[in-house]
């Protein structure tokens, strides 16, 4: 069955200058059909974070602000912002004429709706990026006030479409907002209208011809196909029946076949927003891995590279410290932190384990363990098998447990019932966004999933946790993070395994899909075909 | 037993099938000889080429050999073969005894209880049980029993039904020989053929269901297994073919192997065929 067809005959060249991006000779019209892997819970990126959902979602809702390729601001619901020199207010003028999908007005009213009664009560991370928000005034229909209790620079990289889309207050009000209709039925503002949902086939987005950017977006439509097959996906990709797939959609020993052909284009761009991390999470409060010890042993014998290398072909960076070094850029990475070997080294780990005194026993065993493993694919699987090889090595016993997602997020988020766990995390653009919440004693919050389920609790961390998030000072920040990673990389009730670099494989024909710093969650409106 | 021999030696196919499958056995019992390490072991360099680096199979994407794995996996393949027969068949016969021997409500209630089980795709159904359980190798035997069993019961019942009948049964009921005597020293022994035959065919199923258990992803993760080499090496296929294709031949091979042994069988113990050729 095919779903689609692209209609390149159809396109017809429409005048650019309108919309004041003279530069390129965009294309309007068209038919995109991306890779939605797997099939979405809902459409409700006000709720859930799941990734299938941010890869719809942000082409119906916008954000208050985008963000372009260097995570810097840049206006898009609001059209300007002021912060005080105190850090305490921020106003918002937001953009005039507006509309949701169903012709009502956009308003500061939806503004405060979003942020004080949705994000802040049923978003997983919105708690934490909207801390400090006391309360927002709307003097009038167009200005947005931010009261916060405490500087929150962080708070200003949280604004996206994928991060808080601001909905509808005049859809959810009076109703509870986590079982509304909205969820499914999504209506936004952004550049494209949902139409259609067929479960099990196919998501569809039509243009919505009342774009508040005028001219765009380009395309007539996006069709989110799923598929549930891997190889079936890389054959979609490969013959032209789909021309987007991004978050391994097509699993890496593919592509490295498809980056060969000419009608096909592959970037790690698009992924520096959400800077996902591979790591494993050690029950820090039950023996064997209660001594910082055994944990740092561990993270000197997996040989990251041999990870890199053999399971993800290529991509990814070793990482070097709690702190991806993508935070380079912003001054908080700190290099040169010890436990962190790109390759294993045995002997020191063998070493760090006899002086701690944990000896191995007739059979060479030291420690028996389970190692639970994240069910999101086969590499993982591969990874399991590697560490049970490496540890084994050090006389650490590891027996591998694969579960449905389900059991395994209840086991190890709401249940504790873990020793060691391998996860990756998103540590999005700002430590407070998404590293804190691995550390914090605030952060043991049961029942919630990808927080602190190591239970580890440091009251000195803790400190310099809170001082680090309001620390306006960038000199003094980055000392602050300076202290904290490496509290942690001798503390390791975490181990990070490597920076992970996603994929998207594109048909050469698309353009326009790589300007925005969210990649595949961005808003796809300038997004066109060229023939 | 001599005469059993001349009368299975008659099916040459089967004698081959009997030697294949007597060297599966061989390598499963001299795999740790052979290969003395650990199968999941990280051997030396990754994908190699058979014949190169070390590996006589070549190697797969993390380092491991094949060759190795191949052996060691046919160890778990054969155990769980059986075990499942073993599980299945015991069952089966219990089962099928006491519905054949007493018939009536008895024969109701336990023959719709196999009815139930058998309009279930039996794969899908090891899945779900598997799925529900957690990979392990118990699971992955009761759930090849679970499917299993309900084709013997069948079986069973009909030959006790039928034997139940005849006048030697008629003349120990008169001498007051009890139940459970009859069956376990009368019928059963009378039926004893076409159990074995069914128990032989049924290893290869269980082999073949483990193997595609594990293909999914739902075999034990801590035992090497044909079916988990196949499926760790599929996505390989087009840039390292060995992987998943040795394995492969393995599982093809013991599979034949044990048909063609229980066809012998069958030709052999089936006093009708014994004139066949």
């Amino acid at each position: 069955m095919k779903i689609s067809i692209w209609l390149g005959g159809a396109i017809t060249a429409v005048s650019i200058a309108l919309s004041g991006l003279a530069a390129h000779a965009q294309k309007a019209g068209g038919t995109l059909v991306m890779l939605v892997q797997p099939e979405p819970p809902s459409l409700a990126s006000y709720i859930s974070t799941s990734g299938p959902i941010g890869l719809v979602a942000p082409k119906i809702y916008d954000g208050l602000l985008d963000y372009d390729k260097d995570l810097k601001g840049i206006p898009s619901l609001a059209e300007s912002w002021e912060v005080s020199d105190d850090g305490k207010t921020v106003t918002f003028n937001l953009r005039q004429g507006v509309k949701w999908h169903d012709g009502e007005p956009f308003t500061s009213a939806d503004v405060q709706f979003t942020v004080m009664e949705v994000l802040r009560k049923v978003h997983p991370r919105g708690p934490n990026s909207f801390k400090e928000v006391t309360s927002i005034d709307t003097p009038d229909d167009h200005t947005a006030v931010f009261n916060l209790a405490n500087p929150a620079p962080y708070m200003m990289r949280s604004l996206g479409a994928y991060e808080s889309p601001m909905v509808p207050k005049h859809l959810l009000d009076g109703q509870d907002v986590k079982s509304a209709s909205l969820a499914n039925n999504p209506v936004g503002t952004g550049p494209f209208k949902f139409v259609e949902w067929k479960k099990g086939q196919f998501i569809r987005l039509d243009k919505n011809e009342e774009y508040w950017k005028e001219g765009l977006p380009y395309l007539d439509r996006i069709v989110g196909r799923f598929i549930p097959d891997a190889s079936t996906r890389a054959a979609a990709m490969e013959n032209g029946e789909v021309h987007y797939g991004a978050y391994g959609a097509i699993p890496n020993v593919d592509v490295v076949r498809l980056r060969e052909l000419d009608s096909i284009g592959v970037t790690t761009d698009g992924y520096a927003m959400i800077n996902p991390v591979s790591l494993i999470e050690f029950n820090t409060t039950e023996p064997p891995f209660d001594k910082p010890e055994i944990r740092q042993a561990i993270s000197m014998a997996i040989d990251r590279q041999f990870l890199i290398d053999n399971i993800w072909f290529g991509y990814g960076n070793p990482a070097t410290s709690a702190l991806s070094s993508s935070y380079a850029a912003t001054g908080l990475y700190a290099p040169g932190m010890p436990n962190y070997p790109a390759n294993a080294d045995i002997e020191a780990a063998v070493k760090i384990l006899d002086d701690a005194g944990i000896a191995p026993d007739a059979d060479g065993v030291r420690a028996k363990a389970v190692l639970d493993l994240i069910p999101y694919g086969e590499d993982w699987r591969r990874a399991g098998e590697y560490m049970k090889q490496a540890l084994g090595d050090i006389g650490i016993e590891l027996e591998l447990r694969y579960e449905d997602v389900p059991t395994w997020l209840k086991r190890v988020y709401a249940d504790y019932d873990f020793r060691m766990n391998v996860n990756y995390f998103y540590q999005l653009p700002d430590p407070v966004l998404g590293v804190h919440r691995h550390y914090g004693t605030d952060q043991i919050r049961q029942g919630t999933h990808f927080v602190n389920s190591s239970r580890y609790s440091n009251p000195k961390l803790d400190q310099l946790l809170a001082d680090g998030a309001r620390e306006a000072n960038a000199e003094t920040r980055s000392a602050m993070y300076k202290e904290i990673q490496e509290i942690l990389a001798n503390d390791l009730p975490v181990v990070n395994l490597f920076e992970m670099k996603f994929l998207t494989v594109y048909n050469s024909k698309l353009k326009g899909h790589d300007l925005s710093g969210f990649g595949a969650y961005g808003s796809f409106d300038q997004v066109w075909f060229d023939d | 037993m001599r005469d059993f021999w001349k009368l299975y030696r008659r099916n040459r196919s089967a004698v081959g099938g009997l030697v294949i499958l007597s060297l599966v056995i061989l390598m499963a019992a001299t795999a740790h000889l052979i290969f003395p390490e650990d199968p999941f072991r990280l051997a030396g360099k990754s994908m190699q080429p058979p014949g190169e680096g070390g590996f006589l199979l070549g190697s797969d994407s993390l380092g491991r050999d094949v060759a190795a794995g191949i052996a060691h996996g046919a160890k778990t393949s054969l155990f769980i073969g059986l075990l499942a027969t073993i599980v299945a068949v015991g069952f089966g016969t219990v089962m099928g005894g006491l519905a054949g021997y007493y018939g009536g409500r008895i024969d109701n209630l336990l023959m719709r209880t196999t009815e139930m089980f058998q309009t279930i795709p039996s794969f899908v159904f090891a899945i779900l049980l598997v799925a529900i359980m957690k990979p392990s190798i118990e699971s992955i035997v009761i759930a090849i029993a679970v499917v299993s069993w309900p084709a013997v019961a069948r079986l069973v019942r009909g030959e006790f039904l039928s034997l139940k009948n005849r006048e030697f049964v008629q003349a120990c009921h008169t001498v007051g020989m009890g139940d459970a005597q009859i069956m376990l020293r009368e019928i059963l022994p009378n039926c004893l053929s076409p159990i074995i035959v069914i128990g032989s065919l049924m290893v290869a199923t269980a082999i073949l269901i483990e193997s595609g258990l594990a293909f999914l992803g739902l075999g034990d993760p801590n035992i090497m297994s044909w079916g988990f080499q196949i499926g760790a090496g599929r996505t390989l296929l087009r840039s390292a073919w060995w992987v998943c294709t040795f394995p492969g031949i393995a599982i093809l091979i013991t599979v034949l192997a044990i048909n063609l042994v229980g066809e012998g069988l069958n030709d052999a113990l089936n006093p009708r065929l014994r004139e066949r050729q």
